[in-house]
């Protein structure tokens, strides 16, 4: 049966690429109604604007694939974020990589703390990040002191976000560079096959001798340093930092790994669903406007669209179940 | 309590009066009382008759205490429910001003909740593979979108007739009519959890979901009726939100599901399911309250607030996980 397997068969067997056939429809309707939709300048724009959520949907993935949640995330990049945005401002660090690197510390250690909670302290991990959602979020605010910085205060380092390397704009490239990281990290190395390993099936894997409290700590802490690394995206591309930034944006995070065909119980999932998954957000937000969906119902329609690949996730899952039992009985 | 097969089943709880002064609900009430010393100390202006004026605002997040804890106690999560206040606070001002009479928009903030409830129990009843957290967070962004369209541009609206609503944002003496509303629910929802065969279903269905279904508990449907009596309670804390508000905004009842299942956890109500008694996340919620009377009367920011209550959270969890494990180890 296996060798008479069609191509259509083998395009709905492979998540990754039912995705993409969705991406290329959603792309082809819209472009459609509006032909302004598919320029270089326009995708890059896009790119651009979604590049944070882009890159913290990677450290998502990790951390869904373990079965656990971190809804801490957006609060560490505003804590990171702020922290940069001030140190600019009080002009005590204006060296463009030092902020990054900076940026990149304070997550980390953010994500530490959340790791150490969670894999030592055997926190749930909603309970966990949710304690530390408000407690990052009120760091952020004692950092800013009630203050912000706004374009003119970031001096050199909103210009990061407007210059571009080989005609591709400098955030697009820490987008890229990072998930072809994890691309290689999570499909052909040791440390990504134990995340998908622990993420299974835990108890097994500590059997065979694998650290599952390790790997946990590695994952919370790799989600930190992301979320860090946001946190000083985003002050460059919106010029701006305030303590409130990317309020409640985790969810945005969640769904794009949602809707990219990450299991939220664990172990299933990969890098490249979960680029489908964020891009499939980043085209939403992008086009409800253009086909002339009001940006007031952008909101809704989003959790509309979350709600109905869930679904469709769930009902595809039980029709392959169902044959592979038809299978067995013939 | 003996087996028929003649095995003592020890799953009825130590009596002794050393257990029950160790329990989780006695330290409950030891800190309910050390934060209120505390509050006593550092704010002047803390006492009895502030700590009511002040309380409506943060007691009505206690209607959405209640049903979580059996939300919890059934291995579920809804985060939804603070999207739910949003939706039915805003469905039922819009209808005040509409000039609708004060009952007829009660009863609609009611059943706006109760529909929205509704629906995220239809869905995780329907598709039981499909997590909670996900459904109800899917269910978040479209119930706050709704608002949202019906706010229109603005994104807020404000009460052009508060005759009824200040009926029931008034107080008797010094004590808000919530605050009674309140304790009248606390007692019901306690009572059918900890005393009838229904809270025991619920407990039942936390601890092994699949014992539960095959011993005859109806899982799906006890699941659908606590999923839409949140959403009841959501709208019943809409309106008293509202009479407070007088009106609402998209940023109505943000953060209100993290509030309450604060409230729980700390109560000693576990998230991973069939553990906790309410009691506890009452007691554990009256704390919050003074605690953030306490601390609002002294003008700390508002974020430092949040910080501690977060810590506290961690703690709560975090404090008995370590000292299981040192206990462990020295038995080992």
């Amino acid at each position: 049966m296996k060798d008479k397997k069609s191509i259509l068969g083998k395009i709905t067997a492979s998540r990754e690429a039912s995705l993409m056939i969705v991406l290329i429809i959603l792309c082809f309707v819209i472009q459609m109604r509006n032909s302004s939709f598919l320029t270089p300048s326009s995708i890059g724009e896009m790119l651009k604007n979604n590049a944070v959520i882009m890159v913290m949907t990677l450290g998502m993935l990790n951390v869904l694939l373990l079965g656990g949640i971190d809804i801490s995330i957006a609060s560490t990049l505003a804590l990171s974020g702020m922290s940069v945005g001030m140190l600019i401002k009080r002009g005590i660090v204006t060296n463009t990589f030092l902020c990054f690197m900076i940026a990149i510390l304070i997550g980390a250690v953010c994500g530490a703390i959340v790791g150490l909670t969670i894999s030592k302290g055997r926190v749930l991990p909603i309970i966990a990040t949710m304690g530390f959602m408000y407690i990052f979020r009120g760091a952020a605010y004692m950092v800013s002191s009630d203050e912000w910085a706004g374009a003119d205060a970031l001096g050199s380092f909103k210009d990061f976000a407007l210059n571009s390397v080989l005609g591709i704009n400098n955030i697009i490239w820490i987008v890229i560079v990072c998930y072809a990281i994890f691309f290689i990290v999570m499909k052909w190395t040791k440390v990504g096959r134990m995340v998908y390993a622990v993420g299974s099936n835990r108890e097994a894997t500590m059997i065979s001798g694998i650290r599952a409290d390790r790997v946990e700590f590695f994952v919370y802490l790799i989600m930190g340093i992301l979320s860090g690394l946001a946190g000083a995206m985003a002050v460059t591309v919106y010029a701006s930092a305030q303590p409130n930034m990317m309020y409640a944006k985790e969810m945005d995070v969640i769904a794009a790994c949602v809707i990219g065909g990450v299991s939220t119980t664990g172990g299933r999932g990969s890098v490249g669903g979960a680029l489908i998954g964020a891009l499939i957000i980043a085209i939403i937000a992008k086009a409800l406007p253009l086909v002339g969906i009001d940006a007031i119902a952008q909101n809704t329609v989003k959790g509309l669209i979350i709600l109905v690949v869930i679904v469709l996730n769930v009902v595809t899952q039980r029709t392959m179940d169902k044959n592979v039992l038809k299978g067995r009985e013939m | 309590m003996a087996g028929k097969s003649g095995r003592t089943i020890s799953n009825t709880p130590d009596k002794s009066l050393k257990s029950r002064l160790l329990c989780w609900e006695s330290m409950m009430i030891l800190l309910f009382i050390l934060v209120n010393v505390l509050c006593i100390c550092i704010s002047p202006t803390y006492n009895i008759r502030n700590v009511f004026r002040e309380m409506p605002k943060y007691l009505i997040e206690m209607f959405l205490l209640f049903p979580m804890a059996y939300i919890l106690v059934l291995g579920d999560i809804d985060i939804s429910v603070g999207a739910i206040v949003c939706l039915s606070a805003t469905m039922a001002s819009i209808a005040t001003n509409n000039g609708v009479p004060f009952l007829v928009a009660a009863v609609i903030a009611i059943v706006v909740g109760m529909l929205c409830g509704l629906v995220n129990g239809c869905i995780l009843t329907m598709f039981t593979e499909l997590p909670p957290m996900i459904v109800t967070l899917a269910t978040q962004i479209i119930f706050f979108g709704i608002a949202e369209i019906a706010l229109g541009s603005g994104g807020s609206i404000s009460l052009t007739d508060t005759a009824g609503y200040k009926a029931i944002s008034a107080k008797i003496g010094m004590v808000p009519v919530v605050f009674f509303v309140v304790i009248v629910f606390a007692v019901i929802f306690t009572v059918i959890l900890s005393r009838t065969t229904f809270g025991r279903n619920v407990y039942a269905i936390g601890s092994n979901r699949v014992a539960a279904y095959y011993s005859g508990v109806p899982v799906q449907r006890i699941r659908l009726l606590i999923f839409t009596a949140t959403g009841l309670m959501a709208g019943i804390c809409a309106l008293f939100l509202t009479s407070i508000l007088y009106g609402a905004n998209t940023t109505t009842g943000k953060g209100f599901e993290m509030d309450a299942i604060a409230m729980a956890v700390f109560g000693g109500i576990s998230t991973s399911g069939g553990k906790g008694r309410l009691l506890g996340g009452i007691i554990s919620g009256f704390t919050i309250v003074c605690l953030r009377i306490g601390l609002g009367q002294i003008n700390m920011h508002p974020q430092l607030i949040l910080i501690i209550l977060g810590i506290l959270l961690i703690a709560a969890v975090l404090v008995p996980n370590i000292s299981m494990a040192f206990t462990k180890k020295k038995t080992a």
